[in-house]
């Protein structure tokens, strides 16, 4: 439902060895203070760069060592495939490059008219905006109407909709076929009915790729297949397209999995009907490769990005010789230890508090690169989201076991013997299971995280095994009952409070069916009364001050131990004038990039 | 010969059926990740991920998807679907094969060719400073894995990130059918690579097997028949001392066919191995299946391949 950036492991990174604690000197701090970003000087940020570019034209090279998960707007949900998807199609909303909190109208002419009480959305589509070929038409609200009904396509499977959209009426029931609450009484405007208040959410995610229009007399027998093709003969609405042959098909021509991609100018684009500059003539996108291989050769190279992931080493070289090519985005995510809070011993609140009063959590960071790369996490909500100081800001809410980000084993023992234990330490013989991930530097946080367990005297079982195993077999699976997970995290689609505490930690969102993401089993009733209240509230702020309320009722319950709000490292050549997209871990975009 | 071959083949048969047996049977007992809910990704509905299962298959019992891929195998020549792409693996497999047959065979004339000559002098001159350097240096290269290797020669040569800007890098291979001199060119420092510990490995076994062989009665005869050593050497004691090369030869070449893995990750080469790593990451183990399949197709081929050849290089071999 939400994207996290989780599911290929950087296996070769592991001769990256040491480079983590090697980097973790180039922005650590000495003092535990936490001030937030802290981006080094001549560092770039999303924030603050200029979002004008170098000249138009010419072709950009990308290097990722990660393939695209989908290329089809209705199913694209990973931060990998945003940056293709925004700009080879218009949603009815996206959000501009520095911008994680006020979308911009897109495929729509202007913002979401919402009715008083919640349950109407009406949205004007904008006018003269065409397919590219072979369909070459006027986009239409129809288009964009069969684009929401086919998420609901088994066949589309989008992972969103029932989270997002459950609200629009028939939306639960809807298989992809027509939905009753989306509705279009003319060329040009869309409607939604919904069932409940939220319409507040439900635009709020019109952002995602899945509201980018699909022509559904092209669409039709490509959904028709098992799974649907439609993303290897897909029509653009952006400025640019997959690279297609005449029949309109992507695959083998302007994407061949596992090797590279092409995205060219899309020839039916209209300028005049975006907000894009498309400075770029072509990007030529290579999949596959080495991480440290490429970042030196896009730190050394011309006209190149890299635009997943740099290894750990990349990032020190280009902290300490190539500054400026070095971008660094908060909104980046978080990290957290699921506890277990349903069954176990951590169904004691005091046991968890404990836990999270022992954790070094600096020390947790520093594996994973030191402050140039992490903000030492104190609550749930993210900076940059709205609600964040309300919740607490940098420092967090004031509560003994959040003090010491090092550890404070006297903390911790006041908690071991509220929760029953008079000696300070657990006594009770359950032996912890612990799954972590495989990769780097999740095994030596996983470490951390069990060794602060057995200072509290837990016996445990340490279990690492591939990042989307730790996901799809263990901790997103409910029978299996793990007592902790050191190293899940997540990542919010959009600027919304909701987005970013609903799924983790509302245990009516609980699902036994292994696509479980409320790692730790959070099921407190009181909090997830208050997530469905707070969901159908209207207004910004009132909104935001809703879910940060909730936000330090969890803190209070210690739901989780939390230790990193993430910051995504990005690189560049010298010649390219990157801009990143705060809204998507500083990705850079394709749309504002361009060549020096 | 033709008796024996038939009955070699079909014994390959049987152990490729015994193979993929035990694959599928591994990727299942495993702890490895469920496709159905990866292909679904997060908080999906049961009702989509149970059509999802149902569309993979793996609604049904193990034994019952064990016979319809076999089935699909033996009448089709079918090695299934991607669970995440929906693409055929057949069509994957020969989409990426020429890449890596480009690599293998291409690093093991360099590797076969190196090594023989190294392994020879050597023999020839045994105890002697060049031949103490060769084995050390044999050493070396023996020790020296495959990634680090890689990387090195890439921060050395490479002509975009090396110190002597000298031969194409990382990502710069093209099929052969597309450029056959950037083809070339492009596979210089991946061929040394591949080539490098094998080399090493040939020339000692050549070394010592050729120093055995150089000591028998018959190489005395040849020689007191009057024969030039090169004629000795070559026709009497290579042509004998090489059937452990061969061996080994068929199943090095068998094996990295299916996982030059590194060295096509650093070189950025869209081979069998990178595939295999990608399918391994997401669980689609019809694509791992067909890997693993055709990787022991190969050892199986190049095995027989290699009886053949002994019949041919050392009379004393016949079968019957």
């Amino acid at each position: 439902m939400f994207s996290i950036r989780t599911i290929l492991p950087a296996l070769l990174a592991l001769a990256a060895g040491g480079a983590a604690l090697a980097l973790a000197a180039c922005g650590s701090s000495s003092s535990s203070a936490n001030t937030g970003l802290n981006t080094p000087q001549g560092v770039l940020t999303p924030a603050n760069e200029p979002q004008s570019g170098g000249h138009r034209g010419g072709t950009l090279t990308v290097l990722n060592h990660t393939d695209f998960e989908h290329i089809d707007p209705g199913t694209s949900y990973f931060s990998n495939d945003y940056e293709a998807m925004y700009a080879t199609q218009r949603p009815l909303y996206s959000y501009k490059p520095n911008n994680v909190t006020t979308p911009t109208p897109d495929m729509a002419e202007s913002d979401p008219q919402i009715s008083s009480d919640g349950k109407n959305i009406t949205i004007h589509i904008r006018h003269g905006v065409h397919f590219s070929p072979p369909v070459n038409r006027e986009v239409t609200s129809a288009d964009v109407a069969y684009a929401l009904e086919r998420a609901a396509n088994p066949n589309v499977a989008n992972p969103y909709y029932l989270g997002y959209l459950g609200a629009v009426e028939g939306v639960p029931k809807a298989n992809g076929g027509p939905v009753p609450g989306i509705r279009t009484p003319n060329k040009y405007t869309l409607e939604l009915h919904l069932t409940e208040p939220k319409a507040q959410l439900v635009a709020a995610s019109l952002v995602l790729p899945y509201s980018a229009a699909v022509p559904a007399d092209y669409a039709k027998r490509f959904d028709a297949q098992k799974p649907s093709e439609y993303g290897n003969y897909q029509v653009a609405t952006g400025p640019y397209m997959f690279k297609a042959n005449a029949e309109g098909k992507v695959l083998g021509t302007g994407y061949q999995p596992g090797k590279s991609a092409t995205l060219v100018r899309n020839p039916n684009w209209n300028a005049s009907t975006d907000f894009r500059p498309a400075y770029l003539d072509q990007i030529n996108i290579q999949i596959g490769g080495d991480t440290n291989v490429i970042g030196r050769q896009v730190l050394e190279g011309s006209h190149m990005i890299q635009n997943d992931t740099p290894a750990q080493s990349i990032v020190k070289l280009a902290y300490e010789k190539f500054r400026s090519q070095l971008e660094i985005s908060p909104n980046a995510g978080d990290h957290y230890i699921a506890i277990n809070n349903s069954k176990g011993p951590f169904t004691n609140v005091n046991l968890r508090k404990a836990y999270w009063a022992a954790l070094d959590r600096e020390a947790m960071n520093k594996a994973r690169g030191g402050s140039l790369v992490t903000i030492l996490m104190t609550h749930y909500l993210w900076p940059e989201t709205p609600g964040f100081e309300a919740a607490g800001g940098y420092a967090g809410p004031k509560v003994d076991y959040n003090e010491h980000p090092q550890g404070d084993m006297a903390v911790a023992e006041k908690y071991m013997k509220l929760a029953g234990y008079p000696s300070g330490k657990y006594t009770g013989g359950k032996t912890l299971t612990v799954v972590g991930s495989t990769g780097n530097p999740e095994p030596e946080d996983a470490q951390i995280a069990t060794q602060a367990l057995n200072k509290l005297g837990f016996k445990t079982k340490l279990n690492l095994v591939d990042k989307s195993v730790m996901y799809s077999k263990y901790c997103g699976v409910v029978s299996e009952a793990i007592d902790v997970c050191p190293n899940v995290g997540w990542v919010a689609d959009f600027g919304d409070a909701q987005a970013v505490l609903n799924v983790p930690f509302n245990g009516k969102l609980i699902v036994a069916n292994g696509t479980n993401s409320n790692w730790g089993l959070v099921n407190h009733q009181k909090i997830n009364e208050a997530m469905t209240a707070a969901e159908k509230v209207q207004g910004k702020e009132a909104r935001a001050n809703a879910w940060a309320n909730i936000d330090r009722e969890l803190v209070g319950e210690a739901v989780a131990v939390p230790y990193d709000w993430d910051k995504q490292a990005q690189i560049q050549s010298k010649d390219v004038a990157g801009v990143g997209d705060l809204w998507n871990i500083g990705s850079w975009d394709y749309n504002y990039t361009s060549l020096k | 010969m033709i008796n024996y071959i038939v009955r070699r083949l079909l014994w390959g048969l049987v152990l490729l059926i015994a193979v993929t047996a035990l694959i599928f049977i591994l990727f299942r007992v495993l702890p490895t990740a469920d496709p159905a809910t990866l292909r679904a990704g997060r908080l999906q509905s049961p009702k989509i991920i149970a059509e999802i299962r149902a569309d993979l298959g793996l609604d049904k019992s193990l034994p019952a998807q064990f016979w319809i891929y076999l089935k699909g195998i033996l009448l089709h020549f079918n090695l299934g679907y991607s669970y995440y792409s929906g693409a055929s693996v057949k069509s994957l497999l020969f989409d990426r094969l020429p890449a890596t047959v480009s690599l293998v065979l291409g690093g093991a004339v360099v590797w076969v060719t190196a090594g023989m000559t190294v392994g020879i002098l050597s023999a020839l001159r045994p105890r002697s400073r060049r031949d103490r350097a060769s084995m050390g240096g044999a050493l070396l290269l023996v020790s020296a894995p495959e990634y680090w290797l890689g990387l090195i020669v890439l921060y050395l040569f490479a002509a975009d990130i090396g110190q002597l800007r000298i031969f194409p890098g990382s990502g710069s291979y093209v099929p052969l059918t597309t450029d056959p001199v950037k083809w070339f060119t492009s596979l210089l420092l991946p061929w040394f690579v591949v080539a490098a510990g094998n080399a090493a490995i040939y020339a000692r076994l050549m070394r010592s097997s050729l120093i055995e062989t150089m000591g028998q009665d018959y190489i005395r005869t040849a020689r007191a028949k009057g024969l030039s050593e090169r004629r000795v050497v070559m026709h009497h004691g290579v042509r004998a001392a090489i059937n452990p090369i061969l061996t080994i030869l068929a199943l090095d070449v068998g094996v990295l066919l299916g996982s030059a893995v590194l060295v096509e990750t650093v070189f950025n080469i869209p081979g069998i191995g990178r595939l295999n790593y990608d399918a391994i990451t997401h669980a689609d183990f019809p694509i791992i299946q067909g890997t693993v399949l055709m990787a022991a197709l190969f050892i199986i081929v190049a095995n027989i391949l290699v009886d053949i050849a002994y019949a041919y290089l050392d009379p004393r071999v016949r079968y019957s």
